[in-house]
């Protein structure tokens, strides 16, 4: 057996290095980030390429820190908040480069994705403990992997469907007047908010199985499967006015304006479940259940 | 006199007539409005924004504690009991018009499950390709094609198009999830009219009856009482395990831990006196009646116990103390974690939680620990704070304020909660079936296929119109396999003749 001195030192040692590598990856996020917005500034085309190539790279070396992660803690990478939104950040960023791989030189929906990856390795960094802490009872639970991860897939690509609708928003009235903006004419905004379209239908019934899962798993853990719990009540919003996206895209006075603006909600409303729902229980007094997250 | 009463009559039938006239016009405009997706998105951003309330109100609280610190909505928590709001009427109000629209919406839409189409009677070509064979040859091959090699089914062949289709039934999945929905709500219901639950603590080797102190909504109306089985259950054993969790010298203030970043101040984990982390509790637990064993099991968290229609879960644990106060032969039973006052002490004290049962180290060894706890001493102000006064092991002492304290013995108490919920099992049916169905509803594929062959001038032409529905569906894709095949077949010429 190891000495227990030894272990911790080597637990530190790790923690480290990780630290330092996370610090790495929000560099690079920060210098993506900084491109895409000279690439909004300049309408510069090499700004945009540059600003992909080094997403791609904050991707990769983020990819390994999960790794040295889930090494160093011996379990799946999110059970604290600090973890999440490591998680969250990466998993968005990669999303975005998936689904962007066959654009020709459109870059502003990527300037959103790598600033919220790296407001969210900002956080962690800077406001989170980094301490890789035991699985408390409640998340001892085969659940635990499959909720977590799907519903942060879910995160992911509303994250990704947010970004492209906003900017569909922003130049939707200039490319009306027949104007090529950032490379985008008409027809490229419409296949834009079509994807768009397509990342929610992909992100919805992930979403849903995170809200029906976490209720099957409330269920074991506490014995009930729905206690009206901030965080519950919050998943069920974002079901909910996602929800009202897909209903409202199959009616056509709403399929336009009204139902960019639901995604945009639902956007908001994902992000309330993630991280606002603890700044409010937190300023309201309100009790959680779900305080390990926090 | 019966003329009178002939007219009044008449005047009556020929009101009640128009009355009932109106009352249709008024259910079928009720219907059309319930049958309506435009109804449905208003009710659901209703819905949304009723949960939102939801969120800002602590739930379960009480009203006058509300009103006494000072709540800025007294009248509006008042007026719509916001701190029980989702048992509220204008909850429930909304709840059932958002059930109504699923219900109209599905009952509306049944025969479409079964109708071909919709679909226009005239397509408007997306592609066309030059055929190479005359046109009554050309009307078996591309059928041929469309039948064997990319899998259509013909649903029209009575109009100027041949309509066809291939994948995933969409309008029956749409369907269903939305019946799996309703479903989902009637195990709501369920839940909201018979389900209880309570909570029982079990002492080791004593017999504890289930006798629930509370009932359903629908079985306290019928003056129901729980019904209390003729079986016991036995605490054999209640187990605690803990890790021993370093803690991480890590500095707060974001400029120190940029620094780390840049290679300065380096973290560090340390063991800082015993910090241990529960890592679970378990309950081995016998339901008995009288010597007969009907069930036996060891509950977790995570992994509750079955039986007698209730749903038990390990809760938390309860710990008693047997205290000596000097050298008094009758000991003090105190309870863990609630203050206790010694004659002769000016000040309460507390136990800490005993910490008792298997320690996990880090190195992978595990030992058992000696049973001790912590003792805290109230501050003498009044400032609610406690201080560290010592710990103190099981036969143990400690010398406090002149008084010597033993803790003498102990016994740990397993609080397990129950519940009797009749909707779960409808719940977890539905949930499966309305991912299931919404699954392959959105990922999966649908395409329509409608084609006709044209004679022009003794030119060939295939004009198809495809369209798709699902993630997986790609209607370029299918139109680049309907060419090769047509090219395969030598339908369609490998390359055009110049013009």
């Amino acid at each position: 057996m190891p000495e227990i001195n030894t272990i911790l030192s080597r637990d530190s040692y790790l923690l480290y290095a990780e630290l330092r590598l996370f610090w790495l990856v929000a560099f690079v996020y920060g210098m993506s980030f900084a491109l895409f917005i000279i690439h909004g500034a300049t309408r510069q085309s090499a700004p945009g390429k540059i600003g992909r190539m080094l997403l791609w790279l904050a991707v990769s070396l983020h990819i390994a820190l999960i790794v040295l992660r889930t090494l160093e803690a011996g379990r799946a990478p999110f059970q604290t908040l600090y973890e999440s939104l490591s998680w969250f950040a990466c998993s968005a960023a990669l999303t975005y480069l998936y689904v962007s791989g066959k654009w020709e030189d459109i870059h502003l929906p990527g300037g959103i994705v790598s600033g919220i990856s790296l407001g969210a390795c900002l956080y962690a960094l800077l406001a989170r403990s980094p301490a890789v802490e035991p699985l408390a009872p409640a998340l001892q639970s085969y659940w635990f992997e499959w909720h977590v991860a799907l519903a942060f897939f879910s995160y992911a690509v509303f994250v990704v469907s947010a970004s492209i609708e906003a900017i569909c928003l922003i130049v939707m009235p200039f490319v009306k007047r027949g104007r090529r903006v950032y490379g985008l004419t008409i027809n490229a905004v419409d296949e834009l908010q079509t994807l768009a379209h397509k990342l929610v239908l992909l992100g919805f019934p992930l979403l849903t199985f995170a809200v029906l899962s976490g209720a099957a798993w409330a269920n074991e853990a506490w014995g009930r499967y729905w206690s009206w719990d901030p965080k519950e009540t919050w998943s069920l919003i974002t079901w909910t006015v996602f929800a009202v996206y897909l209903h409202s895209k199959t009616i056509p006075a709403m399929k336009g304006l009204p139902a960019s603006v639901f995604n945009l909600i639902g956007f908001v409303c994902m992000m309330m479940t993630f991280l606002g729902v603890n700044w409010l229980a937190k300023l309201l007094g309100i009790p959680s259940l779900h305080v390990y997250a926090v | 006199m019966t003329y009178d009463r002939k007219n009044i009559l008449a005047l009556t039938s020929i009101m009640a007539a128009f009355q009932k006239a109106k009352d249709l016009k008024v259910l079928r405009w009720v219907y059309r409005r319930l049958a309506s997706i435009t109804t449905s998105v208003y009710v659901l951003l209703a819905t949304a924004f009723l949960y939102l309330i939801g969120t800002i109100f602590p739930q379960g609280g009480n009203y006058s504690e509300y009103a006494k610190t000072g709540g800025r909505f007294v009248w509006a928590v008042d007026a719509f009991e916001l701190l029980d709001f989702f048992t509220s009427p204008l909850f429930l109000v909304c709840a059932f018009i958002l059930l109504a629209n699923l219900v109209v919406c599905a009952y509306d839409r049944y025969p479409m499950i079964f109708s071909k189409g919709p679909y226009p009677a005239e397509f408007k070509p997306t592609h066309t390709f030059f055929l190479t064979h005359d046109i009554a040859d050309a009307h078996g091959e591309v059928r041929g094609i469309l039948r064997a090699d990319l899998g259509f089914k013909l649903i029209s062949k009575d109009g100027s198009w041949i309509v066809m289709e291939r994948g995933l039934p969409y309008k029956l999945l749409t369907w269903l999830y939305h019946l799996g929905i309703i479903a989902l709500f009637l195990g709501f219901i369920l839940t909201y009219l018979f389900a209880f639950e309570d909570k029982l603590t079990l002492w080791p080797g004593k017999s504890n009856s289930v006798a629930p102190s509370v009932t359903g909504r629908v079985q306290y109306l019928l003056g129901m009482k729980p019904s209390r089985g003729d079986w016991v259950l036995i605490l054999d054993e209640f187990m605690t395990e803990y890790h021993r969790s370093p803690k991480l010298d890590y500095p707060k203030d974001k400029f120190s831990r940029l620094a780390t970043g840049l290679g300065w101040n380096p973290p560090a984990y340390i063991l800082e006196g015993e910090t241990l982390f529960p890592k679970d509790w378990k309950s081995a637990v016998r339901v008995m009646q009288g010597i007969r064993m009907l069930d036996q099991k060891v509950i977790e968290v995570n992994d509750p116990m079955k039986f007698g229609g209730y749903t038990f879960y390990q809760e938390g644990f309860e710990q008693r103390l047997s205290v000596r106060i000097d050298s008094n032969p009758i000991p003090l039973i105190v309870k863990t974690n609630e203050d206790v006052y010694i004659p002769g002490l000016d000040h309460a004290i507390r136990f800490d939680t005993l910490r008792n049962g298997k320690l996990f180290k880090l190195n992978g060894e595990t030992e058992e620990i000696k049973p001790y706890t912590e003792i805290k001493a109230a501050a003498k102000d009044v400032s609610g704070k406690y201080e560290d006064a010592g710990a103190i092991a099981a036969g143990g002492s400690i010398q406090m304020g002149g008084k010597r304290i033993t803790l003498s013995d102990f016994e740990e108490g397993a609080v397990i909660s129950y519940r009797y919920d009749p909707g779960v099992p409808l719940l977890w049916a539905s949930g499966i079936f309305v991912l299931a169905a919404m699954t392959l509803r959105l990922w999966g594929s649908w395409h329509i296929l409608a084609y006709r062959i044209d004679d022009n001038d003794g030119m060939v032409f295939l004009d198809i119109y495809v369209a798709s529905k699902g993630l997986l569906a790609d209607a370029e894709k299918l139109v680049k396999r309907l060419e090769y095949h047509l090219t395969r077949y030598d339908l369609k010429p490998a390359q055009m003749p110049p013009a």
